[in-house]
């Protein structure tokens, strides 16, 4: 671990989060007035009921949506205004992305999936490549670099996006509910996979759940409710 | 440059992800481009075999004319026989053959029936060289002379006239000194042509048609042969030059039927290829709007781990343009192969009647045209690319968090 205690530095920043779906009558209010800061290290999962605003707050920080109201900064930089490709490069530069659909393209293999952010990010191909395979080693899959998602379980190919998200050595990953298509066993492994990637390595992770399993190595567990974050604490 | 190389390749393997509609897509393309290559192959050649059946009767690739003939074609409006000028561009290498002829409008008369004619002398030795009609003689024989004073007569008018080989006709003309002088002629040869021209044209000796009206040298016309369509403007412009009292056309000029049919079938195949390209870019944006359609949670996928939306529609147009390519690509080589195929000629001697109407040949030598195989692809494969940007545009729209709210 690299935390030094008090001099946590804040990864992302969200202030007065609001989020209105639709208008006048039809209206939802998906996220009331939000503040919240996750921590560089952090190991942190956000649960609640469903429509309590989870994978809203999540798109928000992720830079995948804004706000309707208040301000989300992404290692120290503000998403207000930015532009849509502006968005993309700091998506590419410092979140990576584990989704509950195991999110592969069909038509590139594990090792193409990873590098496919590397690439974007115009890594050279040599270390792209060492970096991909070094990836797909780190999450147990090595020697199935050129397997296509098709010719993976779905717990391998929730690796090897696991994987992804983590090549480009991003400041935070964030996970959607990465467990719910998964038994048990391969839950089991892959919590503790990025339990000891955060552990080992320092990445910050902030994790959508409803999986008791997850919620179990969580450092950090925030609370939703009706958009709004009724408790938060650390363990 | 980087972001092509990592597109490319996706887009390529994203045209097989649906192979069947792919293969759909490039048949409607192919079949598209191969029967526009066919039909203007086709067209040309009709129309190229029209064109020299037609020119080769009388007409040839341009005529010289004393100014105001063609107008009103008379013994008054003649010329002289070529000045060493004229004799000179005549004899360029450009002009294969050339005649010189006198034409008249005459009357022509037998035991049973009088009718409108027009009576052309000719010198046979440059007419066997220029024209067809020595070779479509079906009964006697042709002019073996200037002062052959024999007349080749058409079949449809021999019936006309109820006259036959052998027979006598009498011709009236309009003579030098304004009388209507009349002559018997015998009928030493029937040719066979189009129904219309049958019945128009009379052939005697020139010398002797100039004696019965009472002329000289002069003539009315001078045919000439120019092998290579390109080098007629060329020639016209020499023959101009040579000869600044005359009035020079070109077959498309003389013939205006003639000028308007070479240039119908050229709108023909034109027409063709916008239908074509109307159904090519319906087959197109139905694919596409398809392709985009069903992977739009993937296009969010893409924007979320960084993909601008510039990248997505280049994605997207390089996969029309690679879809379209091939098609384009195989519609060529299918094209080609067709017009290689059918090389020795296709023979349509069965329809011999019909295209009698269509002054066609019998055999149509289908050739490939270069230029035809860069405007018809080019133009079919921009617009392809062009009809496949509007889908390409909205995949680039497409919000992340909207498109991953889709179902896979």
């Amino acid at each position: 671990m690299q935390h030094k205690g008090n001099e946590m530095k804040a990864i992302v920043s969200c202030k007065g989060i609001t989020k209105v779906f639709g208008k006048g009558e039809l209206a939802v209010h998906a996220l009331r007035g939000i503040d919240l800061d996750i921590m560089e290290g952090d190991f942190a999962t956000l649960a609640g009921p469903s429509g309590s605003g989870k994978t809203t707050l999540l798109n928000m920080i992720g830079a995948l949506d804004h706000p309707t109201e208040g301000e989300v900064s992404v290692d120290g930089q503000s998403l207000s205004g930015m532009s849509k490709s502006a968005l993309s490069d700091l998506r590419l530069e410092k979140v990576g992305f584990i989704f509950q659909a195991y999110n592969l393209v069909p038509v590139l293999s594990a090792r193409e999936n990873v590098e496919f952010v590397l690439r974007l990010a115009k890594v050279p191909a040599a270390e792209r490549r060492s970096r991909a395979d070094a990836a797909l080693a780190e999450v147990g899959l090595k020697g199935m670099e050129n397997r296509r998602p098709s010719a993976l379980s779905g717990g391998q190919q929730q690796r090897v996006a696991i994987a992804r998200a983590l090549v480009g050595r991003p400041r935070i990953v964030l996970a959607d509910e990465p467990t719910a298509n998964l038994d048990s066993k391969t839950t089991a492994e892959l919590v503790a996979l990025m339990y000891r990637l955060n552990q080992e390595s320092g990445i910050t992770f902030l994790m959508g759940t409803h999986d008791p399993r997850v919620m179990a190595h969580s450092k950090r567990h925030i609370e939703m409710e009706d958009g709004k974050i009724i408790s938060d604490t650390r363990s | 440059m980087e972001s092509l190389k990592l597109l490319a390749p996706l887009a390529w393997r994203n045209l097989w992800r649906n192979p069947r509609r792919t293969v759909i897509t490039l048949f409607v393309v192919s079949v598209g481009l191969w029967s526009i290559l066919a039909m203007a192959s086709f067209i040309t050649a009709w129309g190229q075999s029209s064109r020299d059946a037609t020119l080769r009767l009388l007409f040839a690739q341009g005529q010289i004319h004393a100014e105001g003939y063609l107008d009103n074609p008379n013994i008054n409006r003649l010329m002289d026989p070529p000045d060493t000028a004229l004799l000179a561009a005549l004899n360029a290498p450009e002009i294969s053959n050339w005649a010189a002829r006198l034409e008249l409008p005459a009357v022509v008369r037998s035991e049973y029936k009088t009718l409108p004619v027009t009576v052309v002398g000719v010198l046979p030795e440059a007419e066997i060289r220029i024209s067809s009609i020595p070779q479509k003689l079906v009964e006697g024989r042709y002019l073996s002379g200037p002062e052959d004073d024999g007349a080749i007569i058409g079949l449809n008018l021999a019936k006309r006239l109820k006259t036959a080989l052998g027979r006598r006709v009498i011709l009236m003309i309009t003579a030098q000194d304004g009388w209507l002088e009349e002559r018997s002629f015998d009928v030493v040869g029937i040719y066979d042509a189009d129904t219309a021209f049958e019945d128009t044209y009379i052939f005697t000796g020139r010398a002797a048609m100039q004696t019965m009206v009472g002329l000289g040298d002069e003539i009315s016309q001078i045919a000439f042969e120019v092998p290579e369509d390109e080098a007629l403007e060329g020639v016209i412009a020499s023959l101009r030059a040579a000869a600044p009292a005359h009035d020079v056309r070109q077959w498309r000029k003389l013939s205006l039927i003639m000028g308007a049919m070479d240039a119908s079938m050229a709108a023909t195949v034109y027409v063709w290829m916008s239908v074509m390209m109307v159904m090519i870019s319906i087959g197109v944006i139905n694919t596409q709007l398809m392709a985009v359609f069903e992977r739009i949670h993937e296009f969010g996928l893409l924007r979320a781990l960084g993909l601008k939306p510039a990248h997505v529609l280049v994605l997207v147009t390089l996969e029309s343009m690679l879809l379209i390519g091939l098609g384009v690509l195989i519609g060529m080589l299918a094209g080609a192969a067709t017009v290689w195929g059918l090389a020795g000629g296709i023979d349509l001697s069965a329809f011999s009647q019909a295209l009698e109407a269509f002054k066609s040949g019998e055999v149509l030598y289908l050739e490939i045209r270069p230029m035809d195989y860069v405007i018809f692809p080019l133009a079919i494969w921009l617009l392809g690319v062009w009809v496949a940007l509007w889908p390409a545009w909205r995949a680039a729209k497409i919000s992340p968090v909207e498109a991953m709210r889709h179902a896979t």
